[in-house]
């Protein structure tokens, strides 16, 4: 019997087993559990695949998206509604960086403990539902996005797609108009960079050219490399660096292109995270990609201009203005009221000061202080990145230099004409107002 | 009157895994904390004059450390003798030395001699006197074991389950509408009722463990709740089939008692099960890809469920018998013959559980990790066979660990499980106020979550360890056996319910892949509930503490039968 006393042992190989299993579970329980509750087959938050608990408000308590009598309602107001519909998401969860679908977990009210069986929960987003609205006209229909945060808390204040509809009215899917219309340009989509990748390209000479300060640059409107012609918005002349960048002079940006290396281009696009995707309170960003080429090619002169097969995402320039506004260090931009991201250094303080520097020089000497009254140290830089079909894209993008006005930005119209004509007012109209409400 | 319902309705959410943790906490407590004395039954005395005990009803003589009764000498055996008591008390020495032991044993037939009282016998060199117990070292033996439920009282574990139950009843009934209602809250008040009359009925007959009884009738609780929720006009049936499953528990425990009639009745038992299977196979009815179920009349019942009940029986087997290997050969082909079965009608699950089985019992018996592993690879390939024949048993493999991949097919299921269960919390949505049941098959292959997502993860938990800590039971009670039958058969049976109980819990929950076995005691089915029952006898057989089981002769009423007198006299 001492025997089978010992093989009994047996058994409890098989319960420890059971055990351990349930232990995994558990544990999965309390990980994933938020994200199980975010299927749309559970009845307990969904119906008919919509989520059916919840409110969305701005920062200001606007409530952007609410459940009346079980069906979902969003904000008073059609302009609302529309320049907000991006960052509220859809019901259909169609929109997939929409707080809708983005934060269910937190919108089913589900916590770990009484999981999802209460009255669901609330999301506070970080943006302005005013400032979306005036971001919205200003773009006036054209295809783009803007996006709008305080650099030194990381709360993205405005941020809007166009195409965008009204989610009461619903759209005409046959309309080319509203061709992507689920797509958030701001976080999901990628264009080409333009001149506003020559802010990357100088990054990398302040680094590692030793007399950038002390060089002429010679700009005759053209330059031939390896063969082909590279032609330039104007003739420049000589120019210092400076006066490159505010006349965002190709000639020059090809030279130090051709100088760093395709290599050293790329190093610092993944460095500054243009070729990474990022997380704003869990929503992730679109990819960019840098093919700078062979060594000594056209392709790589055009590379470090923004042009070629550069692109971008909105988010991960608007991450690389805020560095450069915090003196190199990045406070992570988040979508949710009160959850600021961690801090990231992306460039030495040193750098950081120089670029700025040259920024706050581009709107002083070449684009005009004029254009953005009361905007004081206003640090930007334009681009017009061309499309290929004799159109191009419109960028501008910067901060203000101001403690009591710490606010970074970018805009981006599609086939939108120059940066400076076409985005810059775009930029100029929403800062206005941002500038107003703070002066309340 | 309202406001109170409602205060009791917000308690009962917080009362309800409370009190399942309580119920659960205290019968393992008892369980695992009784005191589990040996006992002694006879004596062998060296001619030295040193004594040995014999402390089971089967005992090992030889030379290896291993044995009961080990003797360090070179000419006896290292496994020589066996020592075994009969239900009247008689004993009978075996020889398993190849006839090294005194003469009177026939070694060429197996059949052994009976020892009396002084009897002296001879292994190898060594002489030993055999000393039966007198009647007064076995009064004084009983004395000295104390009774279980002297730690915690088992009625009040009960009365703690029957708040329980009440507050679950009261969650239901308030979500419940019209005969569903009324239907409910009788089915609870039958539930009980029954519990309760068992309780008294085991006093009644001076046994006082009821730890197994109310682990059980805990999950029955959950099943009740499930089967509520689900399919509220099935109640009676559910009713009618736990009683059926009560019955059966109680006849096969009085049956087990006797230890020579259970052995006798193993291989009748054997073909019964296989003439089961063979109409099963012919007859079989054709539901999700298995043929599992046979229709009798207004029946429906799944044989293999009573076919696992068999196994265990036929899988037990003493010590005396246990190390001959044509009954170990026989026993492969029972279970070769039933595992292909399985595999005719298609019902891969049940297959596994049977083959895991085998595994402990096969382990049980030999005592060789080289016989499992080969067992283990013997089924490995036919695992891989089967995957390759069944398409539809490869595609729930394929979905294993990528339920997500794939929420509207192959991951159907258990992605819902898991969002239900997720849904639930720690304490639920309440009972009968979930959704998952409206899924198909959710209240028997995703009654985990299905318990998890109404009554929260804390309740459903419990079940799990409830079934878990039957195990721990069996292999306490393993240490003071009295026959290997019993061991192996609490051990096989215990395992047989953990293996279930795994793949219901992993397979609905993705951790193994999915196979739509039920859930011990809880899962809709009536032919699985009855034969949880039955597995539940085979555990109770085997606790041998003090006057505990109803399946173990009382102490006196034993020795009043042992010497002589037929019926049970007050004699105690």
């Amino acid at each position: 019997m001492k025997r089978i006393k010992t093989r009994a042992w047996a058994a409890l190989i098989l319960a420890a087993a059971l055990l351990f299993g349930t232990g995994v579970y558990v544990w999965r329980f309390a990980v994933n559990g938020r994200y199980w509750v975010g299927f749309s087959a559970n009845e307990s938050v969904y119906q008919n695949g919509a989520l059916a608990v919840g409110v969305v408000t701005d920062r200001n308590g606007v409530v952007l998206a609410d459940v009346k009598d079980g069906a979902r309602v969003y904000a008073d107001g059609a302009e609302t509604r529309i320049a907000c519909l991006h960052a509220v998401g859809d019901a259909a969860g169609n929109i997939g960086t929409g707080a809708l679908s983005a934060f269910s977990d937190r919108l089913s009210g589900y916590s770990l403990f009484s999981g999802a069986s209460g009255k669901g929960g609330s999301v506070t987003l970080s943006i302005d539902a005013e400032l979306n609205r005036c971001a919205w006209e200003a773009l006036s229909g054209r295809s783009g996005a803007v996006l709008v945060s305080n650099y030194e808390t990381g709360e993205v204040l405005c941020m809007v797609s166009s195409p965008s509809y009204d989610p009461n009215v619903g759209f005409d899917a046959e309309d080319p108009a509203y061709e992507g219309v689920y797509l958030n340009r701001a976080l999901s989509a990628v264009y080409t960079p333009g001149s506003v990748f020559k802010l990357l390209t100088i990054a990398a000479a302040i680094e590692r050219v030793d007399d950038l300060y002390t060089r002429t640059f010679f700009c005759d409107g053209s330059r031939e490399v390896n063969g082909h012609i590279l032609t330039c918005s104007g003739v420049h002349g000589s120019q210092t660096i400076e006066q490159a960048l505010a006349n965002s002079c190709n000639c020059a940006f090809a030279e130090l292109s051709l100088e760093l290396g395709a290599k050293t281009l790329e190093q610092y696009a993944d460095k500054l995270g243009f070729t990474r995707q990022h997380s704003l309170s869990g929503v992730y960003t679109a990819i960019g990609s840098i093919y700078a080429g062979e060594e000594g090619s056209a392709e790589l002169a055009w590379s470090g201009i923004g042009q070629a097969a550069d692109v971008i995402c909105p988010a991960a320039l608007l991450r690389y203005v805020s560095a450069i506004a915090g003196d190199g260090v990045l406070r992570e931009p988040s979508l949710v009221l009160g959850e600021s991201g961690g801090r990231t250094r992306l460039l030495s303080a040193d750098t950081a000061e120089k670029i700025k520097a040259m920024m706050n020089y581009n709107v002083v000497s070449s684009y005009g202080e004029w254009r953005f009254p009361g905007l004081t140290k206003l640090c930007a830089k334009t681009g017009t990145a061309e499309v290929g079909d004799g159109t191009s894209h419109a960028w501008f993008a910067g901060f203000l230099d101001d403690p009591e006005r710490p606010y970074a930005f970018v805009v981006v119209i599609e086939h939108g004409g120059g940066g400076l004509s076409a985005a810059s007012p775009v930029a100029n109209q929403v800062l206005q107002k941002l500038v107003e409400e703070n002066n309340k | 009157m309202e406001q109170l319902v409602e205060y009791l309705l917000v308690g009962a959410r917080w009362a309800l895994p409370v009190l399942a943790v309580w119920v659960l906490a205290r019968c393992v407590w008892s369980m695992l904390r009784e005191r589990y004395e040996p006992e002694v039954w006879a004596w062998l005395e060296a001619s030295d004059g040193s004594r040995a005990a014999l402390r089971h009803w089967e005992c090992i003589l030889g030379r290896s450390k291993r044995c009961d009764i080990p003797v360090a000498r070179d000419d006896v055996q290292s496994t020589h003798a066996v020592f075994v008591r009969s239900d009247k008390g008689r004993w009978t020495l075996y020889d398993l030395s190849g006839g090294k032991t005194s003469s009177g044993i026939r070694t060429d037939t197996g059949e052994g001699m009976e020892l009396r009282d002084g009897e002296t016998v001879q292994f190898g060199g060594q002489t030993m006197t055999f000393h039966d117990l007198s009647e007064a070292e076995r009064a004084a033996e009983e004395e000295r074991r104390s009774v279980p439920g002297t730690l915690l009282s088992q009625g009040g574990t009960l009365l703690l389950l029957s708040i329980f139950q009440v507050l679950l009843t009261l969650e239901l009934v308030q979500v419940l509408s019209g005969e569903a209602q009324t239907q409910t809250a009788l089915g609870f008040a039958f539930l009980i009722l029954l519990e309760w009359c068992c309780y008294l009925l085991m006093r009644a007959f001076d046994r006082s463990g009821y730890e197994l009884e109310t682990v059980a009738f805990f999950l029955c609780s959950l099943g009740l709740a499930v089967s509520a929720s689900s399919t509220p006009e099935d109640m009676p049936k559910q009713i009618v089939l736990l009683v059926a499953g009560v019955a059966l528990y109680l006849i096969l425990g009085l049956w087990l008692r006797n230890l020579r009639r259970s052995k006798a009745f193993r291989w009748p038992i054997a073909g019964t099960a296989i003439v089961f299977l063979i109409l099963n196979v012919a007859l079989g009815v054709r539901t999700n890809g298995a043929v599992n179920w046979l229709d009798i009349g207004p029946f429906r019942l799944q044989p293999s469920e009573f076919v696992k009940l068999a196994y265990i029986y036929v899988g037990a087997t003493s010590l005396d018998r246990l190390y001959r290997r044509r009954n170990l050969f026989l026993f492969i082909g029972f279970s070769a013959a039933i595992v292909g079965a399985l595999a005719l009608i298609g019902d891969f699950g049940a297959a596994l559980i049977f083959f895991v089985t085998f595994l402990v019992i096969s382990f049980m018996r030999s005592g060789s990790f080289a016989t499992v592993f080969l067992a283990v690879a013997g089924a490995g390939l036919a695992g891989f066979l089967v995957l390759t024949v069944k398409p539809y048993v490869a595609q729930r493999f394929a979905a294993w660990g990528h339920v997500w991949a794939d929420p509207y097919g192959a991951g159907w299921q258990q992605t819902r499980a898991l969002s239900a269960a997720a849904s639930g919390g720690l304490t639920g949505v309440g009972a009968g106020q979930g959704w998952l049941h409206k899924v198909f098959a959710a209240d028997t292959d995703m009654v985990f979550c299905l318990v998890s997502e109404e009554l929260g993860l804390i309740v459903a938990l419990c079940a799990v360890l409830a079934v878990a800590a039957l195990a721990v039971f069996a292999v306490r009670s393993a240490a003071r056996g009295r026959s290997s039958f019993y061991v192996i058969a609490a051990c096989s049976a215990a395992s047989m319910l953990v293996t279930q109980l795994a793949l219901n819990v992993f397979g609905s929950t993705d951790i193994l892949p999915f196979t739509g076995v039920t859930f011990p005691f809880v899962s809709k089915g009536g032919s699985s509930l009855i034969s949880c029952w039955g597995l539940l006898a085979f555990l109770k057989a085997a606790d041998t503490r003090q006057n505990a089981s109803f399946s173990v002769k009382l102490a006196a009423r034993r020795r009043a039968g042992e010497s002589g007198e037929d019926e049970v006299t007050s004699n105690k």
